[in-house]
């Protein structure tokens, strides 16, 4: 069977055929710091699938049916692991060890996280996989949200732990960028085509609750880890809760260019400026 | 020079796109008003009006179309500082109309800028203003949409839908008087730079339109209905809190609309959250009850706690309220014992959905076992509203 895959996972899983179900990935933990568009540094904690440290854990493409070998290797200082509830549970691995797995992936949308706290999680190891269904051709955008208060992020990687009570986030990301680089980021920012369907994956990935709205379109929601009553209801406006996610649908019938922001407006902001934060357009082309 | 072109070409392409207009509505933006709060403290806000003459308020006009109406709003901008726009939330209107600074057009001091869409499906939207949106929409620019069916009636929620016999629009928000600094609302414009802002929002005052506190429940704003009615919500946020309208379980909550289209499968259920942007619409059932209570929760989306929970009130046209000054009940507000005879007096006090607190027979009653809140006090045949503190 010929598709296609990305060989970095951080781009459009377009760029080269693959002959092979057979998939190989090999993840690595790192500790690192994050920047901010104003140049602010924020440390974190990432699985990359390179052997150098991401600012943000990868976004992982498949298709259903695939037999994925995983391999997670922890170069971090402190014990982590690697889970995807209902798929993939590689338990522990102790700082400098590594551990592997093979699975035959089945169609949906995952988040693979750390399980050893919510501490971890919060600083960065957790990310989105998805397994397509065989054949499926349409344009996917991929939005991971995360927010960020540097001085948790500073306790926490202290050893501190989370009390929610108190969170204040100053940063809002998707995909681990901020201001300009959201618009940068090919699998963020929405380029369509008029009467040419295109899909929208929004996980939350962070503590707080996120309210995205669209500028320019209603989108069907087609799937809705919260709640799936709400599939198939026509919005403007979608609630992301921790640690869930939204598959969203849109047949664009008008060019134009539209913004997407977090309607929680103190989340455009960032580090004290407007907008900077959730925020980016959606380009569709006559 | 560039603005007023960009204008002038949005009049000419709107004005071609939409053929004869159905409708037009002039909306001027201010940003001189001052919002009182119960507590009596007050706060600057900038917001929209109807006429240069009327008191900005929050939220602003309702504007109200027919579906399939082709729209024109007039929007004069007569407010000195940054520019301001209309962005017409959730109808879906082409990039030109959509208010968004850089993507379309700004509207500067004491010039109309335009705004042409054709009305979508009947239901409830929003409008605001997008210009350093963080802050102008806190500031107060900002008020409901509702399009009603093709043929304007005002008790069916849309062509061929369900009538019903009243209706209520709720728009919650919260009020962080720090972001009403004239610092921060005089700010600086200019497109291509940073707009400075305070880096956290910690509201001191949670508002349905414009109500907060003891507002809320007082009886200038009551939401009267009568016995056995059919009531339809339109439940709107546009704050920064996440809010839960909370109905009494006896009004049978269906809701059967989002973001002014219809559910596939109705929601039931007494409490319906709605984040920042959304906009729900819900059916209650009355029936003989004399009041029933909406407790409305705004909730940090960050924390997850409830910040605030208030009260309003639904209340029957068939029971009235006799004025206190009528007769001699004190203190009232009470913390304890209240005076309400200069003899005996058989009395029973309730709370404000009827359920029985206190009875006797007296001259006074101690309130000091209620928790405080208004409740309802029942002499000689007459009902007296009292308040514990």
């Amino acid at each position: 069977m010929i598709r296609s895959l990305s060989i970095s996972f951080l781009l459009f899983a377009l760029t080269i055929n693959v002959y092979s179900a057979n998939i190989d990935l090999r993840l690595e933990i790192f500790s690192g710091d994050l920047s901010m568009f104003d140049n602010s540094i924020i440390p974190v904690i990432t699985y990359s699938d390179s052997s150098a440290f991401s600012p943000s854990s990868p976004i992982l493409i498949f298709e259903d049916g695939d037999v994925l070998t995983i391999k997670v290797v922890n170069s971090d200082i402190n014990v982590h692991g690697f889970k995807v509830d209902g798929l993939i549970d590689i338990g522990s691995i102790a700082a400098g060890d590594s551990v592997t797995q093979v699975i035959t992936l089945i169609a949906g949308i995952y988040k693979y996280y750390d399980p050893t706290s919510i501490e971890n999680q919060y600083l960065g190891l957790s990310g989105l996989i998805h397994v397509k269904e065989s054949g499926d051709l349409t344009p996917y955008f991929y939005w991971n949200l995360r927010e960020h208060e540097p001085e948790l992020n500073n306790a926490v990687s202290s050893g501190g732990s989370i009390d929610q009570t108190l969170y204040s986030p100053k940063y809002y990301t998707i995909n681990g960028n901020s201001g300009d680089a959201i618009d940068n980021d090919a699998q963020a920012k929405i380029f369509g085509n008029v009467n040419s369907e295109f899909r929208l994956v929004i996980m939350n990935h962070g503590l707080s609750i996120h309210s995205m709205h669209f500028h320019g379109y209603h989108l069907l929601i087609l799937d809705n880890s919260k709640n799936s009553s709400h599939n198939g209801r026509d919005k403007d406006t979608f609630p992301v809760y921790p640690g869930h996610y939204q598959l969203l649908s849109a047949t664009p019938d008008k060019p134009g260019e539209y913004p997407i922001h977090d309607h929680n407006l103190i989340a455009v902001t960032g580090g004290g400026q407007y907008h900077t934060g959730m925020i980016t357009t959606m380009l569709i082309a006559p | 020079m560039r603005i007023l072109l960009i204008i002038s070409m949005s009049l000419l392409f709107g004005q071609i796109a939409f053929g004869q207009i159905d409708y037009t509505k002039l909306i001027i933006g201010r940003n001189q008003g001052t919002h009182y709060f119960h507590d009596g403290d007050s706060t600057r806000v900038f917001g929209f009006t109807e006429t240069l003459s009327e008191e900005t308020k929050i939220p602003g006009p309702t504007i109200e179309v027919n579906y399939g109406d082709s729209v024109k709003i007039d929007f004069w901008n007569v407010s000195q500082g940054a520019p301001h726009t209309i962005h017409l939330h959730g109808l879906d209107v082409d990039q030109q109309n959509d208010g968004v600074p850089m993507l379309s057009f700004e509207v500067e001091h004491m010039l109309h800028g335009y705004y042409y869409f054709k009305a979508p499906h009947p239901g409830t939207y929003l409008y605001h203003c997008h210009v350093g949106s963080t802050v102008h929409l806190q500031a107060g620019m900002y008020g409901l949409l509702i399009v009603r069916p093709s043929n304007g009636e005002m008790n069916l929620n849309w062509d061929n839908g369900e009538s019903y016999d009243r209706e209520f629009s709720l728009l919650a928000s919260e009020i962080d008087t720090v972001w009403h600094n004239d610092t921060i609302l005089d700010h600086e414009h200019d497109p291509m730079m940073p707009l400075m802002v305070p880096e956290t929002f910690n509201a001191q005052y949670f508002v349905v339109n414009g109500l907060s506190g003891s507002q809320l429940n007082d009886p200038a704003n009551y939401m009267y209905f009568q016995p056995n009615e059919k009531v339809y919500m339109r439940l709107a946020n546009l704050g920064y809190y996440g809010v839960r309208y909370i109905f009494e379980s006896a009004l049978n909550a269906r809701t059967v609309a989002s973001d002014g289209r219809p559910l596939p499968n109705e929601q039931l259920g007494d409490t319906i959250e709605v984040l920042p942007g959304e906009r729900y619409e819900t059916f209650l059932q009355f029936g003989n009850q004399s009041s029933s209570i909406l407790t409305v929760e705004h909730f940090n989306l960050n924390t997850l706690e409830v910040s605030a929970s208030q009260e309003m009130v639904f209340w029957s046209s068939s029971v009235g309220i006799d004025e206190i000054s009528s007769v001699s009940i004190y203190p009232n507000p009470t913390d304890d014992l209240i005076y309400f005879s200069d003899s005996p007096v058989d009395y029973d006090i309730t709370d404000i959905t009827g359920k029985a607190q206190i009875k006797g027979f007296s001259k006074s009653s101690s309130l000091s076992r209620l928790p405080s809140g208004i409740y309802l006090l029942r002499i000689e045949g007459r009902t007296y509203r009292i308040i514990k503190n």
